[in-house]
């Protein structure tokens, strides 16, 4: 803004009152603009945290994927045959609600021992849902013929999927076989779990 | 930059704007009494933001409003102290109106030519009491349904349409999903939305007639900018430091147990509501709703040209400062009614327990889609005093009350059961002067029955030095998770004494085929024991014939065995707190 445009209420009658006037009002131009600032960014500040909780959240919520019981070991055949299974969260908390018994997703297990290997339902290409084609013995995407080994690794040069099934991790206890459901996202080469 | 601001001003005259906005003339220079103004648009600015803020994590419906603010509250990241700016401000809002009112009738800025200004002032007033009492509600905890009931049933006093008007504002006839979507809605939109149009005006006028100088001018004429700003500013300053001070204090804003109709709940509305509250004591509801504040605005609205003669002037500021008193004095007797009621001190004490039970099971299980009022309702502790409340405290008493902490009119007719069982109970119960007191059995037929006068009384000395080790032995066969377990050895040995030197078990069987005369106590105090005493306390194995008067609530069905099962698990939690 002009300096001259500024009204001036009081001429200064002298020079030294003048100096001692223009240092006077620096510091009070200064300090109304450092106080008018604080009470300006205060309220947002109050509440910035809440803003980037989310993206708090979702860094703490990666170590956290819980283990999931899906099938009796005895359900999955010996030769090593995959089946498919629901998979039931037993708790899945949306902000403030927490629900019991989700359906979250399907899993095809197979086992060979006491090792089970599971590998998610969902097509990492663009999510339709595989099936196993028993004929071929491999996996298969009904939607852009994505086909996978029974390892989950693409087996066909022309398919589209970016990469192999998603496997998760497994382990068997009391004759239970037990996973870490998670999903992942899709169409890229790397595995990132969605969190 | 001073090109773009050439450009920006050619297209939008931005600098005559600024100029107009800052260089206000302040005749008789910068002042502090005129900081109140912008203290309260300060205020309202916070509450817009921090009440956004809010929004971003609120669903207004029965079953997530208090379940969304408990998630604002302890689990989004800074959550509390959002919440508690947002409340603390509303108040300071309150109070900085009524010093902003003050100044204005003081130093007579409301009289000619500023009459509308003035009203829209005191509109100004009104919105803002309507958003303290719409936000109040959003939370959908105790206090808010409570309070926001007795305030919508005032509604209906309104002669003709107010029956009608309720059912508007309430969403039909119960309070739920729609009452808080209403509220949300006036809240968060049309109120603030009035607010903000009146203010516009009443900044717009306030600027039309310049500030009204209280003379005498202390200083020569200055301007808005710097030195008025600079005053407004560090009053600000000092509002937002209060509120953040209130808010750390206080740890934030509360949060009641989530709302439950069939849960009474002593409905108290916030402070500066409290001399409404404690007028609608004094005078009929019609008078309090309609009536009064009629009046009462009538002789506002005419205040202006009451005020134009000096003498009128006088009245109206005596008016306020009457009114103010009157307000203040009401809160006291309302504040200190309160604190002379024991059973309201029981009640806010009550909720309280249950606000952090229902917070502590939530953090721990979740809250279902049922809401979390379902968790509390289903919490076997809850349920455990609430059974004892209604079921066994008109005879029985737990620590000095029925359970939940409120006293009860008549004298216990029947023993005390906090620590039911322990061995500093049955310590007690073993001395004869307690026996017979109201606190054991001095209000049953058992103070003259064969163990007070021809047991516990005839014992000598010697006798009675073995009683505390008698106790110490039933104690233990009640397994109360609070207390220790004694050796096998010390059992044994206390069993001798049970056995021989008292001879106890001539009427009292423990483990024994035979039936004596008195009550069974083998696993005295047990759970199993305590059940199958309240399903039926006149079994044989119990007090037979002698039964005085306690009901046998399993088999007469007053109770479910579940529902005995809790109250008896939530006696045996906890030992006697006096």
């Amino acid at each position: 803004m002009n300096k001259t445009n500024k009204p001036t209420p009081d001429e200064p009658e002298n020079k030294a009152e003048c100096c001692s006037e223009d240092s006077r009002r620096k510091f009070i131009v200064v300090s109304t603009l450092g106080v008018s600032a604080a009470c300006a960014i205060f309220p947002v500040a109050s509440g910035i945290t809440t803003i980037l909780d989310p993206v708090k959240k979702s860094s703490e919520n990666q170590a956290k994927v819980p283990w999931t019981k899906v099938a009796p070991l005895g359900n999955l055949s010996e030769d090593g045959k995959p089946a498919k299974f629901e998979v039931i969260l037993s708790e899945v908390k949306d902000a403030w609600t927490t629900y019991k018994n989700v359906p979250a997703g399907a899993v095809y297990l197979s086992r060979k021992g006491n090792e089970v290997k599971a590998f998610n339902l969902k097509c990492p290409h663009l999510g339709c849902a595989v099936d196993y084609r028993s004929k071929s013995d491999d996996y298969f995407c009904p939607c852009h013929n994505s086909t996978f080994g029974l390892d989950g690794s693409v087996t066909d040069v022309d398919s589209p999927s970016p990469r192999g099934l998603d496997t998760m991790e497994t382990k068997v206890e009391d004759g239970d076989v037990w996973i870490r459901f998670q999903q992942f996202r899709p169409n890229i080469v790397e595995k990132i779990p969605l969190s | 930059m001073n090109r773009f601001l050439d450009w920006l001003d050619d297209r939008s005259g931005i600098r005559v704007l600024v100029k107009e906005a800052l260089y206000e003339k302040v005749p008789g220079g910068a002042r502090w009494r005129y900081v109140w103004g912008s203290c309260l648009t300060f205020a309202f600015f916070t509450q817009v933001v921090t009440g956004t803020l809010l929004w971003m994590s609120y669903s207004p419906s029965a079953q997530t409003a208090w379940e969304s603010v408990y998630f604002i509250q302890y689990q989004v990241w800074g959550g509390w102290f959002l919440r508690g700016v947002h409340h603390y401000m509303a108040q300071a809002m309150i109070v900085l109106l009524v010093l902003h009112l003050m100044q204005v009738m003081i130093d007579g800025a409301y009289k000619a030519p500023r009459e509308l200004n003035f009203w829209f002032g005191i509109a100004l007033l009104g919105v803002t009491l309507a958003l303290s009492l719409t936000g109040y509600l959003l939370p959908w905890d105790q206090k808010g349904f409570w309070a926001t009931a007795v305030a919508t049933n005032l509604i209906a006093e309104v002669p003709l349409v107010g029956p009608m008007l309720q059912k508007i504002v309430v969403g039909g006839v119960e309070y739920g999903h729609q009452t808080i979507t209403r509220f949300f809605a006036l809240h968060a939109g049309i109120l603030p939305a009035a607010l903000i149009g009146l203010v516009v005006g009443h900044i717009y006028l306030f600027r039309k007639h310049g500030i009204h100088v209280k003379e005498p001018r202390p200083k020569r004429d200055s301007y808005f900018w710097p030195d008025q700003i600079l005053k407004d500013g560090v009053a600000c300053l000092a509002v937002m430091l209060a509120v953040v001070f209130l808010t750390f204090y206080f740890k934030g804003a509360p949060l009641g147990p989530p709302a439950d109709p069939s849960n009474e709940f002593p409905a108290r509305p916030e402070w500066y509501f409290l001399f409404l509250f404690q007028l609608l004591k004094y005078v009929p509801a019609f008078w309090g709703a309609v009536i009064i504040p009629l009046a009462l605005g009538l002789l506002i609205f005419l205040q202006p040209f009451i005020g134009a003669s000096k003498k009128g002037h006088h009245f109206n500021i005596g008016f306020w400062w009457c009114l103010l008193a009157g307000a203040a004095g009401l809160t006291f007797l309302a504040f200190s009614e309160d604190q002379a009621n024991l059973n309201h001190g029981a009640a806010v004490k009550e909720a309280e327990w249950q606000a952090q039970r229902v917070v502590q099971i939530a953090q721990e299980e979740g809250i279902p889609p049922t809401g979390a009022v379902t968790l509390l309702r289903e919490d076997h502790q809850n349920r455990g005093r609430r059974i004892f409340a209604s079921h066994c405290a008109s005879c029985h008493r737990y620590n000095g009350h029925d359970g939940r902490g409120y006293s009860v009119e008549d004298d216990p007719s029947a023993p005390e059961l906090a620590g039911f069982a322990s061995n500093t109970w049955l310590t007690k119960l073993l001395d004869y002067e307690h026996y017979i007191s109201p606190e054991y059995f001095g209000g049953t037929a058992f103070k003259d029955g064969t163990m007070a006068k021809k047991v516990l009384k005839k014992y000598d000395e010697d006798e009675k030095k073995l009683l505390p080790q008698v106790a110490l032995l039933l104690s233990d066969l009640a397994e109360l998770p609070y207390q220790d377990s004694l050796s096998e050895e010390r059992r044994e040995n206390l069993m001798d004494i049970y056995y021989d030197d008292l001879a106890c078990i001539d009427c009292h069987d423990i483990d024994s085929e035979g039936e004596g005369s008195a009550p069974d106590l083998t696993g005295y105090g047990s759970r199993k024991w305590m059940v199958d005493f309240i399903v039926n306390p006149e079994h044989e194995r119990f007090y037979g014939k002698k039964n005085d008067r306690m009901p046998a609530f399993g088999r007469d069905e007053k109770l479910s065995i579940e529902e005995i099962e809790i109250v008896v698990d939530w006696i045996r939690s906890k030992p006697a707190e006096i």
